[in-house]
């Protein structure tokens, strides 16, 4: 009868184990507000080099993202390498993101004619397709794994380890690691985005345990503000925000609406609001 | 030449307004407004239907009204070919047309873009049904004309008059004391850069 599994000892383990999750989930939400009320410092010399990760959706929202980098007249000398996620069996997207590159992107370098002593000015491009959370018509018990299946091969891109990644040659210019991630509200960009956050979580704790700091440069304040993560809401959401938008909404580091109603939506009280840009596809 | 083209998207079949656009009185109608072309992109659904039309009114008999119909399911090379040709090409022999069109933001972007007149006709069979939302907005503020299929013949009348003044595409924001900031902005803000 000196067992120790008796009831109270085993009630007591209960209530220590909530307390800690509570704890726990208590700072996930505090570093989650703290990050939100953060603003980037201005650490990056204006001729670093960027990578830039898009997330495609299907037919509508690619048309909106390109419809956007048009008109924002997207620099590929700035941002030297350019990864577009697509959903697989999404060809439509694929082919836009070629059209894109070779028609609009080299069309500019010829223009700009900035080379200096680079190889290619316009930088690189890759295009790494993961597998839908849900297929139509795909059972809900299953749903599960292949959302699990899914945020892994979100993680894998994010961390430049996708096998679509693999020809890619390491380059000193710019990290594997994505510099700043872009989407207009695929389901696929719930994945990358929540990829992206738990990343720079790990990344976080890394430092705060003291595990990185020998590593030098690489856990300054660059490695801190690398994956941050812009949601543009879908110019086709005019009162209401999609799915994605509602369950990013706490997550995105920049939440753009491009319609005035929707000005001012913000996951609860402390966190940053969506900001009403006007229309920025054309 | 005025051609009519209609576009129901890829995506998603839309039969009832292939079904309204085959109607008598909409073809009628259509001529009456001077058009002689009309070609409809029907999707993967529509053929059907489209055959259908074509069994009971063969080319040249009456019930084409004149007018050289014309259809095909899709182009993935996209459909800025066939938007083109409804917009005004004098040297061509070509009048300004009309582009009728689901209520897609893809096809609604590549219609204004072109500055061709635009009738959207939301598709009432979709679940959370937003499309209606964006054809609403965009009609109020003068870019489009948006009809429920069962009224896109008495709509022509309306999309004339829109052909006559229509909002310049893209928006200009209106200046503000405090102008929102730009996407590149908001890029460069999250990136760091300095100035």
């Amino acid at each position: 009868m000196s067992s120790i599994l008796n009831w109270p000892n085993l009630l007591w383990a209960l209530v220590l184990a909530g307390a800690v999750c509570i704890f726990a989930a208590f700072l996930l939400l505090h570093a989650l507000i703290q990050s939100h009320i953060t603003k980037v410092p201005k650490w990056r010399s204006r001729y670093s080099s960027v990578h830039l990760l898009v997330v495609l959706g299907s037919g509508g929202h690619t048309a909106e993202m390109f419809s956007m980098l048009r008109r924002v007249k997207l620099d590929p000398t700035r941002y030297t390498h350019r990864t577009y996620v697509v959903s697989s069996g999404d060809n439509f997207s694929a082919k836009k993101a070629v059209e894109f590159e070779r028609t609009y992107l080299t069309q500019k370098d010829e223009s700009s004619a900035t080379a200096k002593g680079q190889l290619s000015p316009t930088g690189s491009f890759s295009i790494v397709t993961v597998p839908r959370a849900r297929r139509v018509h795909q059972s809900y018990l299953t749903a599960p794994f292949s959302t699990l299946g899914s945020f892994w091969s979100c993680l894998l891109v994010l961390r430049g380890l996708h096998p679509d990644q693999k020809h890619i040659p390491p380059q000193p210019s710019h990290s594997r690691y994505p510099d700043i991630i872009l989407t207009n509200g695929p389901a696929t960009a719930v994945c990358v985005i929540l990829a992206a956050r738990l990343l720079r979580l790990w990344h976080a704790l890394h430092v705060a345990v003291g595990l990185g700091s020998h590593s030098g440069s690489d856990t300054t304040l660059s490695s801190d503000f690398k994956l941050r993560t812009i949601f543009v809401e879908s110019w086709a959401r005019v009162t209401t925000l999609s799915l994605s938008g509602k369950l990013l909404l706490p997550f995105a580091d920049r939440f753009l609406v491009q319609w005035p109603e929707l000005a001012g939506r913000k996951a609860w009280r402390g966190m940053r609001q969506a900001e009403y840009v006007g229309t920025l596809v054309d | 030449m005025k051609l009519c083209f209609v576009t129901v998207g890829a995506t998603a079949s839309f039969n009832l307004l292939i079904q309204a656009i085959l109607e008598q009185s909409f073809l009628r109608e259509l001529r009456a407004h001077g058009y002689t072309n009309l070609l409809i992109q029907y999707g993967k659904d529509g053929k059907s239907l489209f055959d259908e039309f074509l069994q009971q009114y063969p080319p040249g008999s009456e019930g084409h009204h004149g007018l050289v119909i014309d259809g095909f399911d899709f182009n993935s090379d996209g459909l800025d070919h066939e938007m083109r040709l409804a917009k005004a090409w004098p040297s061509e022999g070509r009048l300004g047309g009309l582009i009728i069109s689901h209520a897609g933001s893809g096809s609604i972007m590549d219609a204004l873009r072109l500055g061709v007149p635009l009738m959207v006709v939301p598709n009432p069979t979709l679940k959370d049904n937003h499309q209606q939302e964006l054809a609403d907005i965009l009609q109020e503020q003068g870019y489009l004309i948006s009809s429920h299929y069962q009224e896109i013949a008495s709509s022509l009348d309306r999309a004339e008059r829109l052909r006559a003044q229509m909002a310049q595409w893209p928006p200009v924001s209106r200046a503000q004391e405090v102008p929102p900031p730009s996407l590149e902005q908001v890029m460069s803000d999250e990136l760091g850069f300095l100035d």
